[in-house]
């Protein structure tokens, strides 16, 4: 593993029941619109994952986090500061945004020294050199961002945003257009600083992502704080959610008579040409409808989810 | 907490300047800019192949016509818009804000770039035509040419600046520099002479004075109000562009 860079700033002093990220009562909202709504919550050391469906207000979380936009409503502090009102707060945190846009006359290096320059870093070259290596872009840091793919330009950022050794890292869907292989090195260099003792918090709409190394993860919907704690207790609640499963077949009305009278089953409704069914258990569902359009001589031509987009599972824990 | 300003620009301003310089000279309209800045050379060259040296004629034709009138402000509106407005439409100005450095820091260093590249345009277009045309008239062509860059360097900073301002409030900066440009300056000015206390033009014009007038009538503005006008106009934009960026917020979305 190679030596994190050595940062010239003055040693940080948090008191330390402080919390790197803060955020109580938040809300912010455009005219009408309430893209985040009453959200609270505090991070400390450790890998967060910010979890939602495009749409949620993660963008808008991380960007009052960044201090790109101020709240409407509630306060946001990151290492005791507030980031839209004290620049000094971005000695200690690396931002890596969503969008694309790098400045692609520039090489990797050139890139990211800029980054260590802009932190007033004495030995930018030293410091940039490590990050390149850090994200394993050494044998493209001689060329123009411009002519990355868009995996290398989302290393690229990473780099830039790490180079000074951030105490607290943002990242806007860090893994957007990296190969596997990228993501998994990406993945386990986050887990190293995390080990580390920095707080990084970085967001996704791929439940798989956040699975692979969130311990503890957030769930935005429609702006508001769905579900926050450790991973595993939140899958289990998605999963162990009823299921909606649409079901077509030449006797819906025989289907659904002996389908209700399944324990597995919760409820059973006849649609136009359709029969819709709620499950806990989707596995052990496949079985039971087998069975059951069997014994009732139905022919089955159609049996499919009716809410298995991320969305929907969103939505459950939302309502719940 | 943290304690502590933000950090010493010291190493940051060069490194801004560095990139915008090379941002704003990679864009196609880089191009547009030379062409134009070659005007005053080419003018030249066909004066001396039909007349004979025309200080005064050349001047008030080509540098007061051309050059201080279109080619000045055009370059400072596409340098000056670009060197803030690119970064705030493609979003790499969140690079430079997420880093600990003061605001004026940010802003002075993209107007410096801007400036820098305007005014190596334009006043290399003055000496490439004033080498020509002027300087071998003698002593009065010397100081033509001295009055000219003396104008287009005050005139150049302020348009800069006032356009680096207007680009971080609004994405229309370079339709709002054009048309204070041709119809503000062009046309309003010539025709309603009080407000040439808001035209940078005449600021330019009357800073020239300072140094000789070439056969022309005097400015509208003595040379002294002239460069306290120009200075107020300066600090006053780049205050303002400090003020916004301090207070800048990325536009909406509901993501």
């Amino acid at each position: 593993m190679t030596t994190p860079p050595v940062v010239d700033s003055p040693p940080v002093d948090i008191a330390p029941e402080t919390p790197a990220i803060e955020l109580v009562n938040v809300a912010r909202w455009y005219g009408n619109v309430v893209a985040v709504n009453d959200i609270t919550f505090s991070l400390g050391p450790g890998i967060t994952g910010l979890l939602g469906p495009n749409g949620a207000g993660k963008t808008t979380l991380l960007h009052m986090l960044a201090g790109f936009l101020a709240p409407s409503a509630g306060t946001v502090r990151v290492l005791g500061l507030s980031p839209s009102s004290d620049p000094s707060v971005y000695r200690r945190i690396g931002l890596v945004p969503e969008r694309e846009s790098v400045y692609g006359f520039l090489t990797g290096f050139e890139y990211v020294r800029f980054n260590a320059r802009l932190q007033g870093m004495r030995d930018a070259d030293a410091a940039s050199r490590v990050a390149i290596e850090r994200v394993g872009l050494q044998d493209a840091a001689d060329r123009a961002i411009g002519t990355y793919s868009k995996g290398m330009r989302q290393r690229a950022k990473v780099a830039g945003a790490l180079v000074h050794d951030p105490q607290v890292l943002l990242l806007d869907e860090p893994f957007n257009g990296m190969d596997p292989r990228q993501r998994l090195a990406m993945m386990d260099l986050l887990g190293e600083m995390a080990a580390a003792g920095r707080t990084i918090l970085f967001s996704s709409h791929i439940l798989e992502e956040v699975e692979r190394i969130g311990t503890e993860i957030l769930v935005m919907v429609a702006g508001r704080l769905a579900a926050s704690g450790d991973f595993r207790a939140i899958r289990a609640l998605m999963t162990d959610r009823p299921h909606m499963i649409t079901i077509r077949s030449s006797d819906d009305r025989k289907l659904a008579t002996v389908l209700i009278a399944h324990p597995a089953v919760f409820a059973v409704e006849l649609q136009q040409n359709a029969v819709s069914v709620q499950t806990a258990h989707l596995s052990a569902f496949r079985r039971i409808i087998a069975e059951a359009s069997l014994r009732a001589g139905v022919r089955l031509t159609e049996v499919s989810p009716a809410d298995e987009s991320l969305e929907s599972v969103f939505e459950y824990l939302v309502h719940r | 907490m943290i304690h502590g300003s933000p950090r010493s620009p010291i190493r940051a301003m060069p490194e801004i300047f560095r990139v915008t310089v090379r941002q704003l000279l990679g864009r196609r309209r880089t191009l547009l800019l030379l062409l134009l800045a070659a005007l005053p050379l080419l003018l030249a060259l066909v004066f001396r192949l039909f007349d004979r040296i025309d200080v005064q004629r050349y001047s008030n034709s080509v540098f007061d016509g051309v050059l201080i009138a279109i080619v000045l402000p055009l370059t400072a509106v596409l340098f000056g818009t670009g060197a803030f407005g690119a970064e705030l439409d493609e979003g790499t100005a969140l690079y430079l804000l997420a880093k600990p450095l003061p605001r004026w820091a940010v802003v002075l260093s993209k107007a410096m770039a801007a400036a820098a590249l305007t005014l190596l345009l334009t006043v290399g277009a003055i000496l490439a035509g004033a080498l020509v045309e002027v300087i071998p008239a003698g002593e009065v062509g010397v100081r033509a040419t001295e009055a000219y860059v003396g104008a287009t360097v005050v005139g150049g900073l302020c348009y800069v600046a006032v356009f680096v301002a207007v680009s971080m409030f609004t994405r229309r900066a370079l339709v709002i520099g054009i048309g204070y440009t041709l119809i503000w300056e062009g046309l309003l000015s010539s025709l309603l002479p009080g407000i040439a206390n808001l035209s940078i033009r005449q600021y330019a014009l009357g800073v020239g004075d300072w140094f000789v007038q070439v056969g022309r009538e005097p400015a509208r503005l003595p040379p002294e109000t002239a460069v306290v006008l120009s200075a107020v106009v300066v600090v006053a934009a780049l205050v303002l562009a400090t003020w916004r960026l301090m207070h800048f917020e990325l536009s909406g979305g509901t993501d």
